[in-house]
């Protein structure tokens, strides 16, 4: 008899089974997983798949059933909400894009059949941290954020500015349990944050950790102002990005004298943002220079261009990868209507000037005339200088040029757009300094002229005039009335 | 920020009808014209917004056939003109004749030509055709293809249909999505770095447009292949022909077709 109802649980088993099977039960989760999650996460989740060597960062393994971005503490299973939360606003500065196109029955049908790669895990309660009411910013609080940083060590491995630049994060072991090596976050670039980059994101991912990296939890070992504060300094260091087509370059007297001059900090910027080059061989499917800040300035002779990015780890070429470095293009010819030469190293038709800094050879221009990649033609003589530094993560790269043009060199002409583009490339990330790397789309740069005489004279003139007219109105008009 | 508008030409509604009681056609002018510009610049909840170009022509319109409306009775254009003498004479408006007379109107007059002065640097715009013209015949890796009535050789082959798509995702996956998108709508992960941005498969603008032949146009040639017209040098479309076999091309414009639901146009 006992052997019969054993028999008989054991047959109603795969009925009533643990989640796996109720998520297998319904074809609604696979079939959208297998059309649009597979293609990255792999068809068995096991992150198997088209993509795995074509992206970074790598996409989840599902089999694996640790998750990093939650709401629930280290070790513990992220919510259905949290696995929700990642479908629909996707993880910033990942392939992974927010999925808008789904209806919430099909969105929870994937919640799961992606639990269902790793059924045991999900087997588990699971509850997320209560976030509370977050402290309002102020001076003294992100200065106490900043203390905390430097006691809880948050600065070894993201750097004293935040840029993930820290010595710990930049080890052999620095790894995830996936077994692959990762970087520490770079703060300043709010945008590209995976886990979120508002005040109660960075709140979370401090008091959870990212499960499976070296980011640990800091729930127990930081009582909750603390973590508070340290969430508002790093907030705090996030950029504001400027997007647009134009830079506009400013006169001055003098000219910074080095490219980490603070006198730097006061011009106006523009943000380049970066994407791998695809166009030719060899392709870059995985940049990790994203964005570069332009800025420019300009004397009655000379015209700089400071170009800065973040470099977590620099590479100057010894350890047998190449050097880091970065690359700037103008058109050869004066740029006249619309037409352009092509915005990656031109065309035979239409060249560019090039000038490249690299990392191994610090203080030369390499001066170049590229007719397309397999076409590039060093210059005798470099019409352009160059001064760099690096500094908590931060290249900055000065390139300084006279006005004064010689034959085969760009035209910079006061007042007029004049279009450059940028290639970088991070040696570390195996880019080579020539076609593998982080390109930009043409942007322009205009030196300003100075304000036209015009602009001071005739606004004051036409006050002056209404001011006058006012007044004979008046008077003519008591004169009328007396009269 | 056009909510404000609405509210704009309620405010001069409301200063217009309670002039008109008040009989000072004046304010009722101004109660007018300030309605007439809130319900111009609230255009834009029914239509596409008016340019401000075509507001200004408007409102001068409007400033005049009032003028000319309070004017033609004596009694009425004197009663019209009646608050700007008091403005300008009664010894009761001193202070105010100081405000508006003597300071704002001659600074709004100053700001209106610094305004008009002020030297602006736009740059150049670059238009964008997103269909353009293909050549009747190309050049495919040294084989000669007619775009024109070009069919798809894959559609023949219904029994591996299902084969070919997939191996077109497996190389959509690995050659397109960092710029057209993992959902195929033109957002992938580093499109916002180029100018003209990567453009959206889904939806019935761009592929849905064509036949399939086109298709395998741009996707061969890709920027090299642009006229000059479309801007090829701006273009970080790659010329697929350099990393794609004639078969591959073919796998993965079935893919875009088949997983945003779109039909290739044909040929009759």
């Amino acid at each position: 008899m006992r052997i019969l109802i054993a028999l008989l649980i054991a047959m109603s088993f795969p009925v009533y089974g643990f989640s796996a099977e109720k998520a297998a039960a319904n074809p609604e989760g696979k079939k959208v997983y297998d059309g649009w999650c597979a293609q990255c996460h792999g068809y068995k989740g096991d992150a198997d798949s088209f993509t795995k060597d074509v992206s970074l960062p790598q996409p989840r393994d599902f089999t694996f059933g640790t998750y990093k971005f939650r709401s629930t503490p280290s070790g513990d299973p992220p919510t259905d909400e949290d696995i929700t939360k990642i479908i629909r606003k996707g993880n910033p500065g990942t392939s992974m894009p927010p999925w808008t196109r789904f209806t919430d029955a099909e969105v929870k049908a994937v919640v799961e059949h992606v639990k269902s790669f790793a059924p045991d895990t999900f087997a588990m309660e699971r509850k997320p941290i209560n976030i509370g009411n977050p402290p309002k910013a102020s001076k003294e609080i992100i200065e106490q954020g900043k203390e905390q940083f430097k006691i809880a060590k948050c600065v070894d491995c993201h750097g004293k500015t935040g840029r993930g630049d820290g010595d710990k994060g930049w080890q052999d072991d620095f790894k995830t349990d996936w077994g692959y090596g990762i970087a520490p976050a770079d703060y300043t670039h709010g945008w590209e944050l995976r886990n979120g980059s508002t005040l109660e994101d960075i709140y979370r991912t401090i008091s959870v950790g990212l499960s499976g990296t070296p980011m640990t939890s800091y729930l127990d070992s930081l009582p909750d102002d603390k973590r508070w504060a340290l969430a508002h300094f790093i907030t705090s260091l996030q950029l504001t990005r400027k997007l647009g087509l134009a830079l506009k370059v400013g006169r001055v007297e003098s000219l910074p004298s080095k490219p980490n001059d603070p006198a730097w900090e006061k011009v106006d910027y523009l943000d380049l943002p970066m994407g791998g080059q695809l166009m030719f061989d060899k392709r870059e499917f995985t940049p990790v220079i994203t964005n570069v800040r332009v800025r420019g300035l300009y004397t009655s002779k000379e015209l700089v261009i400071l170009l800065q990015w973040t470099d977590k780890k620099p590479n100057d070429g010894s350890d047998g990868k190449p050097a880091d470095s970065v690359r700037i293009q103008f058109p050869v010819k004066k740029h006249e209507g619309s037409e352009l030469p092509y915005f990656f190293m031109g065309t035979s038709k239409a060249p560019v000037n090039m000038w490249q800094w690299k990392a191994s050879d610090k203080e030369k221009v390499f001066d170049m005339t590229a007719k397309g990649p397999d076409k590039v033609e060093p210059k005798d003589k470099a019409e352009a200088t160059v001064m760099a530094t690096y500094e908590d993560g931060l290249y900055s790269v000065v390139f300084k040029k006279e006005l004064k043009s010689a034959k085969d060199d760009p035209v910079f002409e006061i007042g007029k757009f004049i279009p450059f583009s940028i290639t970088a490339f991070d040696g570390r990330n195996g880019e080579d300094g020539l076609t593998k790397g982080a390109v930009s789309a043409w942007y322009y740069l205009m030196m300003e002229p100075p304000t036209p005489m015009q602009v001071y004279v005739f606004p004051p003139v036409v006050a002056l005039g209404v001011l006058i007219a006012g007044i004979g109105l008046h008077k003519s008009l008591r004169k009328n009335k007396k009269g | 920020m056009q909510k404000i508008y609405p509210i704009i030409a309620i405010i001069g509604l409301v200063i217009s009808i309670s002039s008109v009681f008040k009989k000072s056609p004046f304010f009722n002018f101004v109660g007018l014209q300030i309605l007439i510009y809130g319900l111009l610049k609230s255009a834009d909840y029914i239509m596409p917004a008016l340019p401000a170009q075509v507001i200004l022509m408007y409102m001068a319109m409007s400033v005049f056939s009032f003028i000319i409306y309070f004017s033609i009775q004596e009694e009425t254009f004197k009663a019209f003109l009646e608050p700007m003498r008091s403005l300008f004479a009664d010894d009761n408006k001193k202070f105010l004749r100081l405000i508006i007379a003597f300071i704002a109107l001659p600074l709004f007059a100053g700001y209106l030509t610094y305004a008009k002065v002020k030297p602006t640097y736009d740059p150049p715009v670059s238009a964008r055709i997103v269909h353009p013209e293909p050549p009747s015949q190309m050049d495919f890796k040294g084989k000669t293809m007619n775009v024109l009535g070009l069919e798809n050789p894959l559609r023949k082959d219904t029994a591996n249909f299902a084969k070919n798509v997939e191996e077109g995702k497996k190389i959509y996956y690995q050659n397109c999505f960092f710029c057209h998108g993992d959902d195929l709508d033109g957002k992938g992960h580093i499109a916002d770095a180029f100018n003209p941005v990567p453009l959206p498969f889904r939806g019935t603008d761009t592929i849905a447009q064509l036949p399939e032949s086109f298709v395998f146009w741009r996707v061969a040639k890709g920027w090299r292949g642009l006229p000059a017209g479309s801007g090829p040098w701006n273009s970080s479309m790659p010329s697929f022909e350099d990393f794609l076999t004639e078969e591959e091309v073919w796998q993965v414009i079935m893919f875009i077709y088949e997983s945003t639901g779109n039909k290739p146009r044909s040929w009759e």
